[in-house]
């Protein structure tokens, strides 16, 4: 039997003579309800199954984005699209543009920003205009995992929030919690659905697609368990912000360069 | 002792309620939910496994097309991943076969993507006002027809 990991709760089952089967199964069933030895067997073999065995243990991921680098030219949007299969109308990431003079300021994000942005005249005179790339940004006190009702909305250990379709009941309280609008209720599947950091691809070593085609790096991805990881150095030691810090939900995609318009 | 029969009886009835819910939560609760916490595991290798990487990087692509690739290296478009304008390299490829041909937009519209003057662009970042990029207007003419997307500086 396999020992079992910090941080699990371990049941014993003594091990008892032959009995009826009813009883048996009683304590196999009290085993399994107990998160003991057997569904570590279980869930062990399910990571298990990977050809190189992504330990989540080694990692805790985190994203950087600049907002002077991005150019608002949609290549995230429209690979994170085709990467993951996001239905129409719908993003797990999107683009928005702020045009902000110190009286009024102005946003617009047209389809995410998928398909670039149109020349818009302002009924103020901006005084600066950005661009600012929006995402899940995978809290690690988040509203959308304590509210769910059937614990398919979760946190991994490496630092993702991803959620289990299989037990996602569609009710959409987790679409009202997240203060940063970054989950939907998929039409195709009718539950939460959102970006997860690419999961199928960090977990091999891969960057997230938005940061794999950013042309101009305003999207960095990194491990903050890595000492000489960048985006740890430049969380470390640069300036960096976070969106909405007073609602303390701890996001894990910082900003470089944020301006106080941006929520 | 017919008071204690009434109670073996409760216990029975409770000890009966008791199996129901510990053997109907295992049928309901998955295998693997609460090992690390309330949620389902197994769903972890699940999302890990749920579709093959579409996007492979620029260095997949220059495994076949290393002169395109070293061409793109030394213009100024040496830091744009060949699939910003090309789609991705999973389209392309499965498996190392070519499984379809590799799809390219060469609108304008593709490079004004990046490269069209709007409000928002950082003021350093190379923009064109396409209506006064060329005498005359643009007309039919692309931007391709002037400019080598690999290298595109004149």
């Amino acid at each position: 039997m396999e020992e079992t990991r910090k941080g699990t709760p371990a049941s014993e089952a003594t091990p008892a003579a032959p009995e009826p089967c009813g009883r048996r199964e009683f304590i196999a069933d009290a085993v399994r309800i107990g998160g003991g030895a057997f569904a570590i067997l279980a869930g062990a073999d399910a990571l298990g199954a990977e050809p190189d065995k992504y330990d989540w243990d080694a990692h805790r991921w985190a994203y950087l984005i600049d907002t002077q680098k991005c150019i608002g030219c949609g290549s995230c949007v429209r690979a994170c699209k085709a990467e993951n299969g996001v239905p129409d109308g719908y993003f797990r990431t999107w683009v928005e543009r702020y045009q902000v003079s110190p009286e009024a300021s102005h946003v617009d994000s047209p389809n995410g920003g998928m398909h670039g942005f149109p020349a818009v005249k302002t009924a103020f005179e901006p005084t600066k205009a950005f661009f600012v790339p929006k995402l899940c940004n995978h809290c690690k006190e988040t509203p959308c995992v304590q509210v769910c009702p059937v614990g398919a909305s979760y946190r991994t250990r490496d630092g993702a929030i991803l959620v289990d379709g299989e037990r996602c009941i569609g009710c959409g309280y987790c679409v009202q919690a997240c203060p940063y609008g970054s989950r939907f209720i998929s039409p195709v599947t009718h539950t939460a659905e959102k970006c997860t950091w690419c999961y199928h691809r960090i977990t091999k070593g891969m960057k997230p697609a938005c940061v794999e085609v950013c042309p101009t790096s305003a999207r960095q991805f990194g491990d903050m368990k890595r000492e000489d990881d960048p985006v740890r150095l430049a969380i470390a030691h640069g300036r960096v912000n976070v969106l909405q810090p007073h609602l303390l939900t701890e996001p894990q995609a910082y900003y470089l360069n944020l301006d106080k318009e941006v929520r | 002792m017919e008071h204690a029969r009434h109670v073996f009886r409760v216990l029975l009835v409770l000890l009966v309620l008791v199996i129901v819910v510990v053997v109907g939560r295992s049928f309901l609760i998955p295998r693997s939910f609460g090992m690390y916490g309330s949620y389902r595991f197994d769903n972890v290798a699940e999302q890990a496994n749920a579709r093959p990487p579409l996007h492979r990087g620029a260095r997949s692509c220059a495994d076949c097309h290393d002169d395109r690739s070293q061409a793109l290296a030394k213009g100024s478009h040496a830091r744009v991943s060949c699939e910003v304008c090309h789609a991705p390299l999973g389209t392309h490829v499965k498996d190392g076969d070519v499984v379809a041909k590799m799809a390219v937009d060469p609108s304008v519209r593709m490079c004004g993507y990046c490269h069209q003057k709007i409000e928002g662009r950082p003021d350093k970042f190379p923009q064109v006002a396409f209506e006064q990029h060329v005498e005359g207007g643009l007309g039919d003419r692309g931007c391709l027809d002037c400019h080598d997307p690999h290298s595109p500086k004149l």
